[in-house]
C-alpha cells in the first residue's frame, strides 16, 4: 500500500516562537532618543499689535475710521518705582493719600495680586458701560525693567479667583504707551 | 508503597540562573514608548540659551510663532542673528527711532514684499522680540516704535512659560 499518514498521530499546532530581539532593539534605541528630546523650557509669546495710527504718515489712509464721541474707559496702569497708579479717561484712582500710588510697592516687590483684584473690581463695573472694556494701556517710567512690564501684563490679562479657582478674563488687549520720557 | 516525594531532590536550588521575564519588560517598554510618542513635540527651537539673554517669565500659554527675529541681549541687539547696535547705545539715542534697526527692518521688509509680488507669500509684518528680562522700559519702547514705523506692526514678545503653581 502507498504511504498513508497515520491516523493516530495528531499533532497540535506548532508553537511559533516570536523572536523578541529585533523588537527589543527598537525599544532600546527609540526610548532613550525620545527621553532625550523632552522639553526643558517651554516658550510662549505675548501679542502686541500696534494700532494703525502709530504707523506713521504712510499709513494714515488706514486711520480713516471716524472718531466717534462715545465714552471710552481708557484704563491706564502706570508703573513707577513707587508702585502702580490706576487711572481712567476720567479720573485717577488714588491710594491711601492723594498723590500716592494706588497700589504702593511692597518690600518684596510689586504687589501684582492686589493689582489683579483692583482691576477685577473695575472690570465688573465697566463691563456693561464701555465699549473698550477689554483694553488696557500700560505706561511705565523709563527705568522699569522688562520683567515687571510682562508681569503687569499677566496681572492685567486674567485673574484666578482664590476661592473658586475660576479664571476670570480682565483686560487681554494691551497697548504700551511711551508716556513719561 | 504510595508515591513518596524524593527527599534528595527537595534541596536542589537550580544552579542560580535567573530567567529574564521578557513579556513584562515588553509590556513596560511598549507603554513607555506610546507615552513618549504622545508627548513628543516638534516645535523648532527659536532661541539660543545664553547667559546674556534671560527671557522674562509669564503665565501666558500661547505657542511661539515664526517671524523676523529681533534679539536684545545685555550686550548687542541682533536682527536675525546679525549684530546691529550695542544695547547700551540705544539709551543715548534721542527720539524713538533707532537708525540701524530701521535700516535692517526696511531691508527685510523690501525683500518680503518682493517675495509677495513674485510668489504670493503674504507679508505678515510679524516680528518676534526676544529681550533680556532686565531691559529698561525706554529701550523696549524705542525698539517697538522703530518696528511700528518700519512696516512691522505685529509684535510678538517671546517669554518663558511659568508653571502656575
Amino acid at each position: 500500500m502507498a504511504y498513508r499518514p497515520s491516523k493516530r498521530a495528531k499533532r497540535g499546532m506548532e508553537e511559533i516562537r516570536l523572536n523578541i530581539t529585533p523588537i527589543m532593539n527598537l525599544m532600546v534605541v527609540l526610548i532613550p532618543l525620545l527621553i532625550g528630546s523632552v522639553e526643558y523650557i517651554k516658550l510662549g509669546i505675548i501679542e502686541l499689535n500696534l494700532p494703525p495710527e502709530a504707523l506713521g504718515p504712510e499709513s494714515e489712509a488706514l486711520a480713516e475710521l471716524p472718531q466717534e464721541d462715545e465714552l471710552k474707559l481708557d484704563l491706564t496702569v502706570t508703573i513707577t518705582d513707587q508702585g502702580f497708579f490706576i487711572s481712567s479717561g476720567m479720573a485717577v484712582l488714588s491710594g491711601k493719600e492723594a498723590g500716592k500710588p494706588t497700589i504702593p510697592i511692597e518690600a518684596y516687590g510689586y504687589d501684582f495680586n492686589t493689582l489683579s483684584n483692583k482691576l477685577y473690581e473695575i472690570k465688573q463695573k465697566a463691563k456693561d458701560r464701555f465699549p473698550d472694556h477689554n483694553h488696557i494701556i500700560i505706561m511705565a517710567e523709563p527705568d522699569i525693567d522688562y520683567q515687571t512690564i510682562v508681569s503687569t501684563m499677566d496681572a492685567a490679562r486674567a485673574r484666578i479667583d482664590s476661592t473658586t479657582q475660576v479664571r476670570q478674563t480682565l483686560f487681554p488687549v494691551v497697548s504700551l504707551s511711551a508716556g513719561i520720557f | 508503597m504510595a508515591f513518596v516525594p524524593s527527599h534528595r531532590k527537595k534541596h536542589k536550588t537550580g544552579g542560580g540562573h535567573a530567567h529574564l521575564q521578557l513579556t513584562s519588560m515588553m509590556d513596560m517598554f511598549t507603554i513607555i514608548l506610546v507615552f513618549l510618542l504622545k508627548t513628543y513635540s516638534t516645535h523648532g527651537q527659536l532661541i539660543k540659551p545664553s547667559p546674556d539673554l534671560t527671557l522674562p517669565s509669564s503665565v501666558i500659554r500661547n505657542e511661539p510663532e515664526v517671524g523676523l527675529d529681533i534679539t536684545i541681549t545685555t550686550d548687542w541687539m541682533l536682527v536675525n542673528g546679525k549684530k546691529v547696535i550695542p544695547t547700551r547705545k540705544i539709551e543715548d539715542i534721542n527720539g524713538y527711532i533707532i537708525p540701524g534697526l530701521r535700516q535692517e527692518l526696511k531691508r527685510h521688509a523690501d525683500i518680503a514684499k518682493d517675495m509677495e509680488i513674485k510668489h504670493g507669500a503674504k507679508f505678515s509684518g510679524k516680528v518676534t522680540i526676544q529681550g533680556d528680562k532686565s531691559l529698561p522700559y525706554r529701550t523696549l519702547i524705542k525698539v517697538m516704535a522703530t518696528c511700528g514705523q518700519s512696516d512691522y506692526p505685529n509684535m510678538r514678545l517671546v517669554v518663558y512659560q511659568e508653571r502656575i503653581s
